[in-house]
């Protein structure tokens, strides 16, 4: 599976230009032929609206709750299928849930498997919304309950705190979602005295297959399944349809809904993709159970009503039960096979590397939260860092494997014949400049939304770490040049320098690669003051034994400047490199930031002790 | 004397300063006890006689680790001494009912 060059962006953003202008001809035309019409659109608008606003009202309460909740909630299946379950029935929309469960998955917060239980769960959510709509909301005024949400709603909305806005929008969205039911209803109650949809139903395999199309079709368009059975019941209700024809649309409105959250995978990272993939699957393979079972269902769906009291006419009530039976058999049938397909996405969708480096984790949907946006940012810095790593080990004449395992690197560096030659900028060029500039570029677009000061620090530090490991990579390009020149020289004064100066870097590599598999924390990022001590001593031997050699004329001067020169750019490497591995290991929590603040070495304090280091070796 | 107990303690929970100093006190005070097992560990490994250059990377380690903990301790004595001192009204109520 190859990620999207420019011609596919180009290709989708025309598609989506001739749907919007095919949509609003329709639309258009269709208002022009029936008032009655523009009712009913009117009320999906403004569900669709209560949708969105009950979206943003979640999402003043998230970067804690709804995430803490997630990722306790998903180390088991039938906890993840509570999740989605759960959250989707009250946020009464699984397209936030998916596309939250998309930005977990993608920035590998949570496994597969898990996001294919949250899946699960989330189209078992749905139709909670379905028996919301067809117990209650068409059987009573619900516009009157609608009026004093709204106001109540605005009012809390021009409110500065973000927790009050945050239930201002919850009540704004199900006020516009009461209103909209209440206008949908009103218009298919006018429609069906100028124009008889049901005359137009069609009977037997033909119908069922035209119709499920027709509520693909539909939840395509409006992005929205819950919109799509509100269509379906309110048509239902005012006679518009059969009872046979509305399970179709109903089979039809939750194929739609996975063709939604594909289109979200497509733009996502390989995680994202697979749980894209996963969803339709899912909803596929329930849509074809349902199509093929169809009768045995409808039998199914008369018995329960019989045991639980549902009358025999009660069209809506049967509908509603209809989508739940035939969700809970998807989920029964692939409950058991859920770790299989986890093994067979991770087999068969790939991810194939193009030329220069790609983001791994910066894709549109970690920007829901704040949490999975800094995730997303702090694991592409790791990606960087990851980079850089192997771009100054090659630097150094030195390979990976030598830097990473527990060999003496005094012996690799000192069989050094020959120092490999290295195009830097051009590595610069296709493994670290583009995902700089994605970086950067992501965390301008997290900042352009309502970040909590928490997150938006997090950010600032990992932005610097990134800008600390482009300088890192320069400064070895820097030194690279004159290592190819003198770091074998047959000048042993020379060759032990610059010997002593690989050591050193490729020791702090190490170093660094050590503190990474820890935990991150505060005893961790405090771990690099003792790395900072060990460059700014090794830094002042090596100044001294410069001096000394020139005092004695042991090199030529323009060799000592080379020295010298190369001397400070190995010394920014390494506190670049420092820097950099800071801002990956500092934790989350507010506390560990304080207590690192607090006791963390300053550079004074570095410099001081280096110095009576040195003062003791001298006596 | 249970009034004035109530209205201490009324006065510490509405105190935002001194419950966010206590909570550093706390994550301070748990750090400190890791980097003190740090620093035995090191202490242990150097009493081991390693190499000359083994020997010389942890005597670093060992005094940054140690660097640290002073300024942990130190911050340590700082907030308790503000905890205790006589000038801010919770203070005065706290020493008054501790000497009550």
């Amino acid at each position: 599976m190859r990620s999207n060059g420019p011609w596919n962006r180009v290709a989708e953003r025309m598609q989506r230009s001739l749907l919007l202008t095919a949509v609003f001809l329709v639309l258009g035309y269709g208002f022009w032929v029936s008032p009655d019409l523009k009712e009913i659109a009117a009320g999906i608008a403004l569900f669709l609206f209560g949708m969105i606003s009950l979206e943003s009202g979640f999402k003043a309460f998230t970067g804690g709750a709804l995430e803490i909740a997630l990722r306790r909630s998903t180390d088991r299946l039938w906890k993840s299928i509570a999740f989605g379950l759960g959250s989707t029935t009250m946020m009464q929309s699984s397209t936030l849930v998916s596309l939250i469960t998309i930005s977990f998955v993608s920035a590998e917060m949570i496994s597969l498997a898990a996001g294919i239980g949250i899946i699960m769960g989330a189209n078992l959510g749905t139709t909670t919304g379905a028996w919301l709509i067809a117990g209650l909301g068409l059987r009573v005024d619900i516009a009157a309950y609608a009026m004093p949400m709204l106001v109540f709603g605005v009012i809390l909305l021009l409110n500065r705190s973000r927790e009050l806005k945050g239930v201002g929008y919850l009540l704004l969205g199900i006020g516009f979602l009461f209103l909209g039911i209440a206008y949908m209803k009103e218009g298919f109650d006018a429609l069906q005295e100028g124009f008889d949809l049901s005359a137009y139903a069609v009977p037997g395999l033909a119908g069922l297959l035209i119709f499920t199309a027709i509520g693909m079709a539909v939840t395509v368009i409006m992005q929205s399944s819950h919109a799509t059975l509100l269509v379906i019941i309110a048509a239902l209700a005012a006679g518009q349809v059969t009872y046979d024809n509305a399970l179709a649309l109903a089979i039809g409105a939750n194929l739609g809904s996975a063709f939604t959250t594909a289109l979200g995978g497509l733009t996502a990272n390989l995680g994202g993709k697979r749980l894209a993939v996963a969803h339709v699957l899912f909803n596929v393979m329930t849509a074809a159970v349902a199509i093929a079972l169809i009768d045995q269902m409808v039998w199914a769906v008369d018995q329960i009503s019989n045991l639980i009291g549902i009358a025999e006419d009660d069209f809506l009530l049967k509908l509603a039960l209809f989508h739940t039976l035939f969700n809970l058999l998807g989920v029964v049938l692939l409950v058991p096979f859920v770790k299989q397909l986890e093994r067979a996405l991770i087999r068969y969708v790939h991810f194939v590397p193009p030329p220069s480096e790609q983001p791994r984790f910066l894709f549109p949907e970690a920007l829901e939260t704040p949490s999975t946006a800094v995730t997303a940012v702090r694991n592409e810095v790791a990606h960087l860092y990851d980079n850089a790593h192997v771009l100054i080990s090659h630097g150094l004449s030195l390979r990976r494997r030598v830097i990473d395992s527990d060999a003496s690197l005094s012996d690799a560096v000192r069989s050094t014949r020959r120092i490999m030659p290295l195009d830097v900028d051009d590595v610069y060029e296709k493994k670290i400049k583009s995902l700089y500039s994605a970086i950067v570029a992501f965390i301008g677009d997290v900042q352009g939304r309502e970040t909590p000061q928490h997150w938006t620090d997090q950010l600032y530090s990992l932005q610097e770490g990134s800008r600390d490991i482009v300088e890192a990579v320069k400064a070895m390009k820097h030194l690279h040049k004159n290592l190819s020149r003198f770091g074998v020289s047959p000048n042993p004064p020379v060759r032990e320098h610059y010997d002593a100066l690989r050591i050193q870097i490729a020791k702090l590599l190490r170093e660094i690669r050590e503190l990474r598999t820890e935990e991150p924390g505060a005893i961790t990022s405090l771990s690099l003051d003792s790395l900072k001590l060990a460059l700014e001593r090794s830094s002042r031997e090596r100044l001294d034994s410069i001096n000394r050699m020139i005092r004695d004329r042991r090199i030529p001067p323009h060799i000592a400047t080379s020295l010298l020169n190369d001397e400070a750019y190995a010394y920014e490497i390494g506190e670049k490199l420092i820097e950099a591995a800071h801002a990956l290991l500092l934790s989350d929590a507010p506390g560990d930031r304080i207590v690192e603040e607090v006791l963390a070495l300053d550079d004074r304090e570095i410099e001081r002790m280096a110095s009576s280091a040195e003062e003791k070796t001298a006596r | 004397m249970k009034t004035k107990n109530l209205l201490a303690k009324l006065a510490n929970f509405m105190d935002k300063d001194r419950n966010v100093e206590s909570e550093e006190l706390a994550t301070i005070r748990g750090v400190l006890k890791k980097l003190k097992t740090k620093e035995h560990k090191l202490r242990e490994k150097l009493e081991a006689n390693p190499g000359e250059e083994a020997r010389a990377e942890l005597q670093g380690k060992l005094d940054v680790v140690h660097a640290q903990r002073v300024k942990g301790l130190e911050r340590v004595k700082e907030i308790r001494d503000s905890h205790r001192e006589p000038s801010t009204p919770n203070a005065t109520a706290e020493t008054k009912t501790t000497e009550e």
